[in-house]
């Protein structure tokens, strides 16, 4: 039975729009094209690359980002789950909350950030009072770089936290309850119920979501874009920011291509060696 | 419970709804404030409601938006469902040579960032007349919406047993027959997991749309990305907080739709 002819149809479409463009960025890494004089230049684009600060500090911030991030929205999002478990009217109300974040545009984001952090905006009141209290300091994301790379993180939190929700929520309330019930008779503590018998029921959702996440923070743009566009200086300028800055305004396009080939193959390293940590080397389709 | 944890609990909770809570009812004060009254701060909203006036009549320039998302994130929601559930169903039961590489590459285009192959998609689809066309946009977004749909359907098809499917062969189902009259209901929950999640990525997408439109196709981020004033015309902060209001709808109702399915069958898979 061999049906293998029923895969076709996705791999064309994915082939054309996943494979092509990376042949086009390999042709133009190795010219600068569209520049006065395109010439042949060999690997010159990619040895420039690692000599660069801007980017070689733009990957170092962005995986800085996403890890912190999500190790706030991860078990945030768990331990919310736990909590809101039950069904009740307070519940409901607490999860539609915590749903609508997600659906709203990045952009959308971004621009409700910026509102809020101004400096009369709700945000910007609180963070305002409380910093200046404790160390004396005025809130201010366009000349603070702490402050500013601290709130794009809250924004990703508060943007995303839902998402995680939703799914270990799921998660939870389609677990096999038998478990649980035998773990507990056995006389196991709250800590060994959960590393035993709920952690490897959650486990795929669990590498479902934090893949989902770490890709998407690696990738993120329009929000930063929108609230600070990388600024101060260059304290929030994340990978995807100086390429577009590369190629879409400044149209240096072979070093822009150089750049985005790299930064893809340090995402795809990322999510590897994630997938194989998580499912100890078996990988996602077992 | 101790009183402790109860307390700890209602305290947190409190927090997070505080949290929440802020940025939405800002957001939706914004939508219904003047451009002074978003100039000199709102906490109280003055209930102009020219920005959702704007929103549904206008120049329609928010209507056209509006209308583009609701074709491109439809159309590629249903290409990609179509073109991942035969995927999935081969991937999780056939073995064949490599199949674990091709699921990992296949994986590697939802990690692509728009900003790599926006480029590459503007010089390629100029070629091909598909620039600012709907047809060029939903095929854009099969770069991430594929792998993503196929990943969450191939997670739930290799948690239905092998030997339903056998008793089914063994009844003289073709592979055919099977997967329409067994597979298909029993993957409900999944396709409605999956659907959410492409209509959740291709309606709030704003790279592609930007760069690979510019009036025709253009879809609501792209234009709100333009009223924002980083691409074009100024700042618009009330017709843009209304909007973006108006683009939660469809994922809500689509949400609410599916909800059963998410609780109930939200293995996505077992390892």
């Amino acid at each position: 039975m061999e049906k293998t002819w029923l895969l076709p149809p996705a791999l064309i479409v994915t082939g054309f729009v996943g494979i092509l463009p990376i042949f086009a960025l390999l042709n133009y890494s190795l010219q600068t094209p569209f520049e006065l004089e395109n010439k042949f230049v060999g690997l010159d684009n990619f040895s420039k690359l690692f000599k660069d600060y801007r980017f070689t500090d733009a990957v170092i911030r962005t995986i800085i980002f996403a890890a912190t991030s999500l190790a706030i929205q991860i078990p945030l999002g768990l331990g919310l789950a736990y909590l809101l478990r039950g069904a009740s009217k307070l519940n409901a109300f607490i999860s539609s909350l915590l749903i609508l974040p997600p659906l709203f545009p990045p952009v959308t984001i971004g621009m409700m950030w910026l509102l809020l952090t101004r400096s009369n905006g709700p945000f910007g009141l609180i963070f305002n009072s409380i910093l200046t209290s404790l160390t004396g300091e005025a809130y201010n994301i366009y000349g603070n770089a702490v402050h500013s790379f601290a709130t794009i993180i809250l924004m990703d939190v508060w943007h995303w936290t839902g998402l995680t929700y939703l799914i270990f929520l799921a998660a939870l309330s389609s677990m096999d309850e038998t478990y649980l019930l035998s773990a507990r008779t056995e006389g196991a503590t709250r800590w060994q119920i959960f590393k035993y018998a709920e952690f490897p029921q959650i486990l795929y959702p669990l590498l479902f979501i934090i893949l989902i996440r770490l890709i998407d923070s690696l990738k993120i743009f329009d929000e930063v874009f929108i609230l600070t566009g990388g600024g101060p200086g260059l304290s929030t300028e994340f990978v995807t920011q100086y390429i577009r800055t590369m190629s879409i305004e400044q149209w240096i396009f072979g070093y822009s291509s150089a750049m985005s080939l790299v930064y893809l193959f340090i995402i795809i390293i990322f999510c590897w060696l994630l997938i194989i940590g998580l499912t100890k080397g078996r990988g996602i389709l077992e | 419970m101790t009183f402790i944890a109860k307390t700890l609990k209602i305290i947190l909770l409190s927090f997070v709804v505080f949290m929440f809570f802020i940025p939405l009812y800002f957001t939706f004060a914004v939508s219904l404030s003047s451009k002074a009254r978003i100039n000199e701060g709102v906490i109280i909203p003055d209930f102009y409601l020219g920005n959702w006036l704007e929103i549904f009549g206008g120049f329609g320039y928010w209507r056209n938006g509006i209308i583009n998302s609701l074709i491109v994130s439809t159309a590629a929601m249903g290409v990609s469902l179509l073109v991942s559930l035969p995927a999935a169903f081969v991937f999780t039961r056939y073995r064949f040579l490599a199949d674990k590489h091709l699921f990992f590459w296949l994986l590697t285009n939802r990690m692509a960032p728009p900003v790599v192959f926006s480029i590459p998609y503007l010089m390629i689809w100029r070629g091909l007349n598909l620039w600012d066309t709907h047809y060029g946009l939903v095929l854009a977004y099969m770069v991430f919406l594929i792998p993503l749909t196929i990943w969450i359907l191939a997670g739930f098809l290799s948690s239905i047993p092998k030997e339903i499917d056998e008793a089914a062969y063994i009844d003289g189902y073709s592979t055919f027959t099977l997967f329409r009259k067994i597979t298909l209901p029993l993957l409900k929950p999944a396709i409605g997991v999956a659907m959410f999640f492409a209509w959740l990525f291709s309606w709030t997408e704003m790279f592609f749309a930007s760069v690979l439109t510019s009036s025709v196709a253009k879809t609501l981020p792209a234009q709100l990305l333009t009223a924002l004033g980083k691409v074009g015309w100024g700042i618009e902060y009330g017709p843009a907080a209304a909007a973006g209001f108006v683009s939660v709808i469809p994922g809500l109702i689509l949400l609410y739709w599916i909800r059963k399915y998410l609780l109930r069958g939200f293995v996505i898979g077992r390892l």
